[in-house]
């Protein structure tokens, strides 16, 4: 028993098991009634997604651990194995209810005209045309695996999908059969669904159905025993030296994604009722147990939902667009460089489009004033217009800085291809800083008037992603402010290498001083609460794990502090703990876009404070990664936020409350039906129509600024 | 703000910059300045190079930290280059200074970078700092009331600065640096307590030797340095100057004895410091602890600014072409200070000085020399007589070699060795090159030194008898004539004979012909 009593394991929730949560709330959207029906599949290919990448990752960190036989406890006093069995327990659940989902959903969605047809439904005309097209399409590019060439076993890649059949083969001059093993990769160029000659609507074969059926007819005499669809996951955590050098980064990213074929497998997912046989075979081979094993008669990759998610047509399927509007600051503005000069602007993203921030970025390409553009890029598309931009900028002279992560999980091989071509442009190309993941997101505009220097500044929660801008609820501030741009200069002259840190005046660094900086000002609204006058928190997260924060914001709770914390994701920490977190409240929203927000607000004895962030409250983003935390000044802007923190939990329609023992519970309605993300989107529209209607302004135009 | 009220300033902004090229690091700043003066910083760079290591344990820089003291000004000339900077002052202290190879180090940089790095000395060092410092302390926490002490500990010195009632006084430096220190102990064996020990007492020692500085008297201690600014930021509390925060003097000594238990790895590890920093902290706070407890100050006033904005004021300067009235007083005061030292009549100095810059004003167009200059002919005109406290024969030449060794604060090498030569010719010899220290000037200053002389010697001649005032006395120019009007009834008959033998010079260079006339 540690001597602290707020270390007590009693006191915090798995990290691993909150997550299940977070996602067991993504399913549950699939399951809602109330919503059209491919919003509903989206949800549940959402739910495929993000397991893969909880085993990819998390599970796979454990079973590592577990084989290193680490003892080591959580916070919430569980082993590796201990973890990992509850995990096992946690997702077979979520998987079957997941495959549940699925088939009412694929129900519902045949009765609207878009079928999803298993074989027993292909008609005698569909099958004709399928053996055409097997012969004609597929079986060319397939390279089926007999089990003699099993040894040595061959690298089936992760999370490719695979088929494998028991075949009987006559065997030659001999009247009986042999048996064989065959493994299909189905190679990826392949599409997913195969659309079947019909009359009523969109009819749809799966691929592994058209294999399977198909593949007999490959070994002549040969007829079909057993198959099965499987799909494997493999331990894909980057680790990377933090001593290595920064040129030997791209290699050794590129290495990496290589070496990933070959580790570990730490999930099997096969289609529902494999013959024991093969279940048992790939097991055996692939070296897990039954409890890494996943059976579930819904497609085994999310992408087979989002590919019918994303189909044209059945709109009357999907939910109803929500086109980004002008943000409200800039409504009427037309010179971005004068306007921000002039005032800060917000954007609260999707609501407000994102599209200024791009075209800031386009402009200064192309402004000659213009004389550096450093921005750090981090999931961004090598395609994306901001990519294109800084290239065009680099090859009009200026200096371009891009820090491009190659670290970014899963995004590794993306980025490295067009990170080199945006340093044959010319742009001065930094792959990461050596043992920190660079997840701040900055932009700086250094531009020179006749008058004097001008510095542009983007500091955001969201990457420069014009494609995610439009799904994650993102907040960014553009701003002119001296000290936050000096700032930022020198955050990039960090990252350059040009400087060591010398101190910050506006923003907040991780890993150098932002957690300290955040248990200041938690333990700052400790010292400013009376029981008159309750310190106040309110936070909005994606996740809240570290431990450290978790311990002061229990000291703020029991100092009388109300902490008011929307986290969307994983809270290790376990409120109305008598005597501990009495004053704490939990909530988390999943509704149509995703939350990614990073909002903090402190009362400060009624001198308000409100920052942004890149980071959660979470160990790696504190410790482990390049993160910036920055006011907002404006007090027009701050109480926007305010608002916007009090609607998160005034929502009763997508919201959940964390219960102290870390389930979830659905807030039921009371009252008029409250939903943040329309009435910030509605807010949106209204400023737009507002301001459309207001009295026509009269302002004369002058020569344009050159 | 209306978008459609935004104005261009009056007049386009300067960028400038400082780099300082220091024995533990090289810094830099860049920084825009207004027409008013206003000094805008855009970026501040830091990058540890151990460059006086090498120098204070070898006497000449290590090829390793040349090379990377490079690296980082090419690093430094790329934003430079991007700022399109104006103006840089690029600056050297005692690393390169006191390095054999000094001269050569600055070449290859010129070559590297294209970067002219100027080898500055103590005194030039503590000037700009105390003017930062000054700037940035104002009139806050009654400094100005009190015996204020000043104190730089660098890598390679400490610079020691007084000030009464915020005036400077005098000023000092001491080779007394963090790494210096450090060189001299990192090679012993023993703990991290008992090296501090043995700091503690060189350090004791060296202080012990500054006997004519009044350290007992001070109540006011002000630090400066990177190693301050640790302290203030562990257990100092802020001001209502964003740039000074104070620290009690009991929590120094805790900081200082918890700080003294750790080697540098574990100081870099628990306060977060890079290892470069956290090897000279234990040296650096011992210095400062020694000096407080050397005073009467029941506070430390820790300043964060630094030489670089001394550097920056000084640009500002340039730009805006304002001299600091502060600084000149302080350099004028220093000026009487030694002047009362070596029992000047002062009122006859004051005289003379006030009359040659009369002069100098009158012939603006004539000489076309600058502010500073009209600065060395007022210091020349209060210093000129110091040598009649050696011997009344000759006192010009005691004059000479009294202010060429003489401390004046403010003023840099060459110009106390411009002031000794004027001071040197207000009487006999004009310059010639058959005189050593003059022709050791360069040529431009060498110029300087014969207009300014000129302009002295025909203030000295009209303040004869000591009973004439600068204010009985008026000039006008007539043609070529320089028409000297004295009050009627007095006798001129000494000036006019003081005219004879000391107009020569100022005849010779300015064209003029001077004549006396009674009103």
């Amino acid at each position: 028993m540690p001597k602290d009593p707020l270390k007590s394991p009693e006191l915090y929730i798995n990290r691993e098991l909150s997550w299940l949560e977070f996602n067991d709330r993504v399913l549950q959207q699939g399951l809602c009634a109330e919503l059209p029906l491919l919003e509903r599949l989206k949800f549940l290919a959402i739910v495929a997604s993000n397991l893969d990448e909880f085993f990819l990752v998390r599970v796979a960190g454990l079973m590592r651990r577990r084989a290193a036989r680490s003892r080591r406890r959580d916070p919430s006093g569980r082993m590796p194995a201990e973890q990992l069995s509850a995990i096992s327990r946690r997702a077979h659940a979520m998987v079957a209810q997941h495959a549940e989902a699925v088939r009412s959903v694929f129900n519902e969605l045949a009765v609207h005209g878009l079928c999803v047809c298993r074989p027993s439904q292909w008609s005698p005309l569909q099958r004709k045309f399928l053996q055409v097209h097997f012969t004609q399409e597929i079986q060319p590019i397939l390279t089926p695996l007999a089990i003699e060439e099993l040894s040595p076993r061959p690298l089936l890649p992760n999370q490719q999908l695979h088929v494998a059949a028991v075949l009987a083969v006559p065997k030659p001059d001999e009247p009986e059969t042999a048996e064989r093993l065959v493994i299909v990769p189905v190679p990826s160029q392949l599409s997913r669904w195969v659309s079947l000659p019909t009359d009523q609507g969109v009819q749809l074969a799966a691929i592994e159905d058209v294999i399977a059926e198909h593949l007999a007819a490959m070994y002549p005499g040969g007829s079909l025993r057993a198959w099965a669809a499987f799909r494997i996951t493999r331990d894909a955590d980057v680790v990377l030296q933090d001593d290595e050098e920064v040129d030997d980064l791209l290699h050794a990213m590129e290495e990496v994604v290589l070496a990933r074929r070959r580790r570990n497998a730490v999930r099997l997912g096969v289609s529902a009722q494999p013959d024991a046989r093969l279940r048992a075979w790939l097991t055996d081979w692939l070296k897990l147990t039954d409890d890494e094993v996943y059976e579930t008669d819904a497609p085994l990759e999310a992408s087979a939902l989002m590919e019918l998610v994303h189909r044209p047509g059945f709109d009357p399927l999907k939910i109803d667009d929500w086109p980004p509007q002008t943000p409200r600051d800039l409504i009427g503005a037309d010179d971005l460089w004068q306007t921000i000069e002039s005032r800060d602007i917000l954007l609260i993203h999707p609501y407000e489009s994102f599209d200024p921030v791009v075209q800031l970025v386009e402009q200064a390409a192309d402004d000659p004033h213009v004389l550096a553009i450093k921005q750090t890029l981090y999931r961004t598309s090598g395609d994306s217009p901001i990519v294109r931009a800084l290239s065009r900028a680099a090859q009009h002279g200026k200096e371009v800085i891009a820090l491009v992560e190659l670290k970014a999980r899963f995004d590794e091989w993306r980025n490295v291809t067009w990170a080199r071509r945006l340093e044959d442009s010319g742009v001065h190309v930094i792959y990461g800083v050596a043992g920190f993941k660079t997840h701040a997101k900055a932009l700086l505009i250094v531009r020179r008037r006749e008058q004097h220097i001008q510095r542009f500044v983007h500091l955001a929660t969201g990457n420069y992603n014009d494609r995610t801008a439009r799904q994650y609820s993102d907040i960014g501030l553009l701003t002119a402010d001296r000290e936050i741009a000096a700032d930022v200069a020198a955050f990039f002259n960090l990252l350059t290498g040009y400087s060591e840190s010398v101190g910050w005046t506006k923003l907040a660094v991780a890993p150098i001083g932002l957690r300290h900086k955040l248990l200041d000002l938690i333990d700052r609204e400790v010292q400013a609460s009376t029981p008159d006058r309750p310190g106040l928190i309110m936070a909005k997260i994606n996740s809240l794990e570290d431990p450290e924060i978790c311990r002061a914001l229990y000291r703020a709770s029991r100092a009388g502090v109300k902490v008011r914390l929307n986290v969307r994701g994983i809270c290790c920490l376990r409120p109305d703990v008598p005597g501990f977190s009495d004053h704490i409240e939990v909530r988390s929203i999943v509704d149509r876009f995703l939350e990614h927000a990073r909002v903090f607000y402190f009362r400060n004895g009624g001198h308000d404070e409100v920052y942004l962030s890149s980071a959660d409250w979470m160990r790696r983003n504190l410790s482990k990664r390049l993160e910036l935390m920055f006011p907002v000044v404006d007090p027009k802007h701050r109480r926007r936020l305010i608002e916007a923190l009090e609607l998160y939990f005034a929502d009763n329609t997508n919201v959940w409350r964390l219960q102290s023992d870390g389930n979830y519970a659905k807030i039921s309605r009371h009252g008029p039906r409250v939903r943040a993300q329309q009435t910030l989107y509605r807010e949106a529209v209204d400023a737009v129509r507002q301001a459309a209607n207001a009295t026509p302004q009269f302002r004369p135009l002058t020569r344009p600024e050159t | 703000m209306d978008p459609g009220s935004q104005k261009p300033d009056a007049a386009p902004a300067t960028v400038v910059a400082a780099i300082d090229v220091g024995a533990n690091a090289l810094r830099m700043v860049i920084a825009e300045v207004f027409c008013d003066g206003r000094i805008e910083v855009l970026e501040h760079l830091q990058r540890a190079v151990r460059l006086g290591q090498d120098t204070f344990c070898r006497g000449r820089l290590g090829g390793e930290s040349m090379r990377a003291a490079i690296r980082v000004l090419r690093d430094y000339r790329q934003l430079l280059d991007l700022y399109k900077v104006e103006k840089l002052r690029a600056v050297a202290t005692s690393a390169v200074r006191e390095a054999s190879n000094g001269d050569t180090f600055l070449d290859r940089v010129f070559m590297a970078v294209r970067m002219n790095v100027e080898v500055i000395d103590t005194s030039e060092e503590s000037r700009l700092t105390v003017s930062a410092v000054r700037q940035a302390v104002g009139d806050a926490l009654g400094v100005n009331q009190r015996q204020t002490l000043i104190a730089d500990v660098g890598g390679g010195s400490t610079l020691l600065t007084l000030l009464e009632n915020g005036e400077i006084v005098t000023s000092q430096s001491l080779r007394l640096g963090s790494i210096r220190l450090r060189e001299v102990f990192a090679t012993t064996e023993e703990s991290p307590q008992r090296s501090a020990e043995l700091l503690r007492q060189h350090i004791s020692n060296a202080l012990a030797m500054l006997q004519s500085f009044p350290l007992a008297d001070v109540d006011a201690f002000v630090a400066v340095g990177g190693d301050a600014r640790f302290a203030a930021h562990q257990v100092g509390r802020p001001t209502e100057s964003a740039d000074l925060s104070v620290i009690h003097p009991n929590e120094f000594d805790q900081l200082v004895d918890r700080c003294e238990q750790y080697t540098a790895e574990e100081l870099s590890r628990i306060y977060g410091l890079p290892f470069a920093e956290a090897e000279t902290l234990n040296p650096a706070l011992l210095v400062y602890q020694n000096l407080l407890h050397r005073t009467q100050a029941s506070q430390v006033i820790v300043s964060h600014v630094s030489m670089r904005d001394g550097l920056l004021l000084d640009l500002a300067r340039e730009v805006t072409g304002k001299e600091d009235a502060s600084l000149l007083a302080g350099v004028i005061h220093s000026a009487t200070t030694i002047a009362e030292k070596y029992r000047v009549d002062l009122d006859h100095a004051a005289s003379v000085a006030e009359l040659s810059v009369r002069l100098f004003d009158l012939f603006q167009a004539d000489h076309g020399l600058t502010a500073r200059h009209r600065l060395l002919l007022r210091v020349a005109g209060l210093l000129h007589e110091v040598g009649g406290f050696v011997s009344s024969r000759a006192h010009h030449k005691h004059s000479e070699y009294l202010i060429a060794n003489s401390e004046i604060f403010g003023l840099n090498r060459t110009e106390i060795a411009m002031v000794a030569e004027i001071a040197r010719y207000h009487r006999r010899s004009v310059p010639r090159a058959s005189h050593l220290p003059y022709m050791a000037l360069a040529r431009e200053s060498r110029v300087v030194v014969s207009k300014l002389a000129a302009l002295l010697r025909v203030a000295d001649a009209m303040i004869r008898g000591h009973r004439r005032r600068a204010s009985d006395i008026q000039f006008q120019r007539r043609g070529d004539d320089l028409i000297v009007n004295m009050p009627s009834g007095c006798d001129v008959l000494l000036e006019q004979r003081a005219l004879k033998t000391k107009g020569d010079l100022f005849e010779d260079i300015f064209g003029v012909k001077i004549r006396l006339e009674e009103t």
